[in-house]
């Protein structure tokens, strides 16, 4: 097995990783995937640095990928403390409900404003062939009910 | 040269449309081609480098990378979350098996307790606690998706052109030497893998290792100051300005 080409493959997966990574941290907006993608680029990062240890015989690698684990830890605790805090301010995960956060004294500055969303229901409801005679209604439980 | 950069210019062009294609737009169409794209992208990026030499240790990694890569872009394009935690779960057990690949055993384990172990779980206990009922919008359309994937699928292919180039280029005496084999079996790829590995890690390492105990201490009073804010009654005026 070439070393030279199993830390070239390495390398990509990781590249590929992080650059998943990246475009969900940028493109998402739900607060919990968008640290799931940072997670993902540390996983990336963690590839690589286990590729260069095993190319350069060398330990350091899979040490700093114990601590790269040690501190996702620390980070994923803090930082879904901190998403949970959120959410219970203002009932969302969405990130763009907090980019007016600002000082007090300071001018309001939006980024683009997210465009409304299409809300277009994609969920394909069953139709049923209607069948039989329809029973005679209850005339004390139609006056009942006002909005039937 | 000029081919390599063709076909990284190739591979990235089609991975950036692809992902755009299949990341949440509020649209329903364009899935298959997105997914056709990228799986082209990947294709074309896998036969960028050497294989290893080996049909078996190739299948092996071809394998374990595919389940990698393909369950972390399902991780992002997924539009309900839990999904996305579950595809990310995947995409954990394809670094593990990675990592096992390579020989580093214990990150391999480590990498499965600790991450879809723990923090994975975590992560579905917030999602649950915290998630609003049926399809959220934000879930359903993604912000800036186009622009994002071009920067994502940029990045890949400026990363893919210096591992490829930087190895083709000519073999000069700055070029680190290769490990060769009975040196690997002597060291990183030793029997004794765990008790090698806690060495270095409890001696050169011994006050990163402090620290890092520490730093997770600090983490759980953290965590606790933090979520302890939540029920009590707020003294006002914390969201006017906002």
């Amino acid at each position: 097995m070439s070393e030279v080409a199993l830390l070239e493959n390495y390398l990509l997966v990781g590249a590929l990783l992080f650059g998943i990574g990246l475009v969900g941290f940028f493109t998402r907006r739900n607060m919990i995937v968008m640290f799931l993608c940072s997670e993902m680029m540390l996983q990336g990062v963690s590839v690589s640095l286990v590729g260069w240890g095993r190319f350069h015989n060398d330990w350091g690698g899979q040490l700093l990928v114990i601590f790269i684990l040690t501190v996702a830890a620390c980070e994923a605790a803090i930082a879904l403390a901190v998403v949970l805090t959120l959410f219970h301010q203002r009932g969302s995960l969405d990130i763009a409900v907090w980019q007016q956060l600002r000082e007090e004294n300071q001018a309001p500055h939006l980024d683009i404003a997210v465009p409304p969303a299409p809300i277009e229901d994609e969920r394909k409801w069953p139709r049923l062939t209607p069948a039989g005679i329809e029973p005679d209604k209850d005339l004390q439980e139609v006056l009942h009910r006002s909005h039937m | 040269m000029s081919a390599l950069f063709v076909l990284s210019a190739i591979g990235a062009v089609s991975l950036a449309l692809g992902l755009w294609l299949l990341l949440p737009r509020g649209v329903p169409w364009g899935k298959p081609l997105g997914a056709l794209l990228v799986a082209v992208a990947l294709g074309v990026i896998a036969s960028l480098v050497p294989r290893l030499g080996a049909w078996a240790s190739d299948s092996v990694f071809l394998i374990l990378a595919a389940v990698t890569v393909l369950s972390a872009i399902a991780t992002i394009t997924f539009r309900n979350p839990v999904y996305c935690a579950i595809w990310f779960g995947l995409s954990l057990l394809g670094t593990a098996g990675l990592f096992l690949f390579q020989g580093a055993q214990f990150l391999g384990v480590a990498t499965i307790v600790v991450y879809a172990g723990a923090i994975l779980v975590t992560f579905l206990f917030v999602l649950m606690l915290a998630q609003p009922k049926g399809q959220a919008v934000y879930d359903r359309v993604s912000s800036a998706a186009f622009l994002s994937a071009l920067t994502g699928a940029l990045a890949v292919g400026v990363l893919t052109l210096t591992i490829v180039g930087v190895w083709r280029a000519e073999p000069g005496p700055s070029q680190v030497a290769v490990v060769d084999r009975a040196a690997l079996d002597s060291d990183v790829l030793a029997p004794d893998h765990m008790a090698r590995l806690g060495a270095s890690l409890f001696g050169k390492q011994l006050l990163a290792v402090e620290v890092a105990g520490t730093l997770l201490l600090v983490a759980l009073v953290g965590t606790v100051a933090i979520v302890g804010q939540i029920h009590k009654p707020r003294t006002g005026g914390d969201a006017s300005h906002v």
